[in-house]
């Protein structure tokens, strides 16, 4: 168990016969624990997929996938959602908040699907959304934030009950410059204290500095042993 | 200790953990709980048309039940208001009037039989009043003996049911007045041809039939022009103690010719005879149902379309973990929370309707069993419309929350 997430081989196919589209070749992909790791790629080389098999909401076509040294491939369609709970936080391009729900309520409901009792995940929340700086807002719809403070709730979300991998796919695409960088910097520090792996996809070339790593897929291969170091 | 958790102590101790998996039971309804109420309650105009659609069917199927059973009643009250539980008619009675008469003999009879603490007969039969100003209307003349007036008049506006030891004098309906000429006490009519006078007005006795007038046995056996000897009922008050089942089937061992049946047993006689001879039950039946369907498909297309309206926020909901079950906890809990919101308001609506339309010619009647059933019809309605959602919710792959 050398690494948080260990993808070797994994294809992805869209579609049967005429249509069928290889979406992804033989991706290795190694992520060790703790790792800050960007994915970086043009638009259409896979990049969403990949996160999505990583993260247990997609079937690979073939190849394997652990984490932390369970394997995650071949395993029934009703099992995912456990793993999810299991390793997952999901960052998503768009905050993909409840909007019915306040800000404590998007991040507490997460924490009771993660096993928290009421008190604990109304507690913890707050917590959380003091750590991302929104102490005071608690209450707040996501239709009453800022497209910042908004994402800074998703991460809280994401982080709730500390799984140990967090997905992000383009989580600064919505947000301007500034906000992009502090809305990733936040992240890189959240992981850095909780210990959490981070795969995080983007396309924002002012945020490459804050990668541990990045990670080039083209094409739907990644690019061989390309292991840029941040500078 | 297995290889694998061996692995995990071997981590670097600020390395977060896998979780364990899946909350329990409690927890995720609870969370559900949330969400669901949270959802309902931001879109209020889903939640007013949701709403909508279970007060329409609540208040439409029990405005139709509550008026087929007043017209029930009104069929049948003649029978429950006695407080006779014996009643002996003629083998082909199946409602009232009864359409033969039996011999007086069974009076003797009845009077004979251990159990009953009394009998006594009735005449019923119809009669032809006489407008002043010409033309006819119909009543029941019913007719009671004295001192006793078992089967005699109730429910007294004007007058009270001593009135018809006068000579020649009935009790009408008051809600008939008008129809009968304009009565009022001391008023003569002809009935079947003979002078009577007006002596006192019942309320609400009115069966899909003419209304009723009561009068003195003999007077409205000359009115009727009965055979000697003849009766419509005999009615027998049970000795206390007595069994009615018990003495009806001595009743009937005694009397082959004649009907015994219990009170309880001659009104469901009279309902399944009106049932069988009028499309009556089929015709609210039908408008009841209708309400119904209307309500499900209601509750089905908003309950539908509030899940469509938010598939991201579904398809994020599995993403971050949530099952279908637990999606269905979630549907369930809204399914439930607009019956018991839709059934309250609808049966608060119904009871006021019920109130402004009750008078004497109909009253809707509200059993506590139909308010109580309406709330367990409308759950399983709005659990049942909740399907179509959830189908739909099934189908939905998390994977599309990164599109
Ligand atoms: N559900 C699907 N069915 C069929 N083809 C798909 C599906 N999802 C993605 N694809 C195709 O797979 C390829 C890779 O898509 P993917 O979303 O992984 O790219 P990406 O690297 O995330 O691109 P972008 O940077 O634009 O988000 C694309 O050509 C896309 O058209
Ligand atoms: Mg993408």
């Amino acid at each position: 168990m050398k690494y948080a997430i260990d993808a070797r081989s994994v294809t992805k196919v869209y579609g049967e016969g005429d249509v069928a589209q290889r979406v992804l070749e033989g991706c290795d992909v190694q992520v060790p624990h703790g790792e800050f790791m960007m994915l970086v790629g043009p638009s259409g080389s896979g990049k969403t997929t990949l996160l999505s098999i990583l993260g247990c909401v997609l079937r690979a076509t073939s190849g394997e996938v652990r984490l932390f040294g369970e394997a995650i491939t071949g395993v029934p369609e009703n099992h995912l959602s456990r793993l999810r709970l299991s390793y997952i936080g999901f960052i998503f391009q768009g905050h993909n908040l409840l909007a019915s729900l306040s800000a404590e309520d998007n991040v507490a409901v997460q924490l009771q699907l993660r096993g928290y009792p009421t008190k604990e995940a109304r507690r913890e929340a707050r917590a959380l959304l003091d750590r991302v700086h929104l102490a005071g807002k608690y209450h707040r719809r996501p239709a009453e934030l800022s497209g910042g403070e908004r994402q800074r709730v998703a991460i809280a979300r994401a982080v709730a009950g500390a799984p140990p991998i967090i997905l992000a796919d383009e989580p600064t695409a919505s947000l301007d410059a500034a906000n992009g960088a502090l809305v990733t910097e936040l992240l890189r520090e959240l992981a850095r204290e909780r210990g959490h792996t981070v795969v995080c996809v983007t396309h924002d070339n002012r945020i490459f500095s804050l990668a541990d790593r990045i990670v080039r897929i083209e094409d739907g291969k990644i690019l061989a042993d390309h292991r840029e170091r941040a500078a | 200790m297995n290889a694998k958790a061996r692995d995990l102590d071997a981590l670097p101790a600020h390395i977060a953990r896998p979780l364990p998996g899946r909350a329990p039971l409690k927890l995720r309804w609870s969370a559900m709980a949330r969400i669901a109420w949270g959802m309902m309650f931001h879109q209020k105009l889903k939640l007013f048309g949701t709403l909508f659609g279970v007060v329409f069917a609540t208040l439409l199927a029990n405005q139709q039940i509550a008026t087929f059973l007043g017209l029930m009643h009104k069929n049948t009250m003649y029978v429950k208001a006695q407080d006779a539980e014996i009643w002996i008619t003629a083998p082909s009675t199946q409602q009232l009037p009864p359409g033969q008469t039996i011999s007086e003999a069974a009076l003797m009879q009845a009077r004979a039989v251990p159990g009953l603490a009394w009998a006594e007969p009735v005449v019923v039969g119809a009669g032809t009043v006489s407008l002043p100003a010409g033309g006819r209307e119909p009543v029941t003349l019913i007719g009671v003996k004295l001192p006793h007036r078992a089967g005699g008049p109730w429910n007294m506006v004007a007058g009270d049911g001593s009135v018809i030891e006068q000579p020649d004098t009935l009790t009408f309906e008051d809600a008939e007045r008008e129809k009968l000429g304009g009565l009022n006490i001391g008023s003569v009519r002809e009935v079947n041809g003979k002078r009577v006078y007006v002596g006192g007005f019942t309320w609400g006795l009115l069966p899909f039939g003419p209304s009723y007038a009561f009068g003195e046995y003999d007077t409205v056996r000359r009115l009727l022009n009965l055979e000697k000897d003849q009766v419509s009922f005999v009615l027998g008050k049970l000795a206390p103690g007595a069994d009615a089942t018990a003495v009806a089937d001595e009743l009937r061992r005694r009397l082959p010719d004649v009907q015994v049946m219990t009170r309880d047993g001659f009104r469901d006689t009279i309902i399944s005879y009106i049932l069988k001879q009028t499309a009556i039950g089929v015709t609210f039946g039908t408008s009841a149902l209708f309400g119904l369907i209307v309500g499900f498909v209601i509750v089905s297309l908003s309950m539908l379309s509030a899940v469509v309206d938010n598939l991201r926020e579904f398809g994020t909901l599995k993403a971050v973990g949530a099952t279908n079950w637990d999606l269905s906890k979630l549907l369930f809990i809204q399914a439930v929370t607009y019956a018991l919101m839709g059934s309250v308001i609808g049966l608060g609506l119904v009871t006021r309707v019920a109130k402004g339309i009750s008078g004497a010619k109909l009253s809707l009647i509200l059993p506590p069993e139909l308010l109580i059933g309406s709330v367990v019809v409308m759950t399983v309605l709005c659990v049942a419309a909740s399907s179509m959602a959830l189908m739909r919710i099934r189908k939905l792959e998390p994977a599309m929350v990164f599109r």
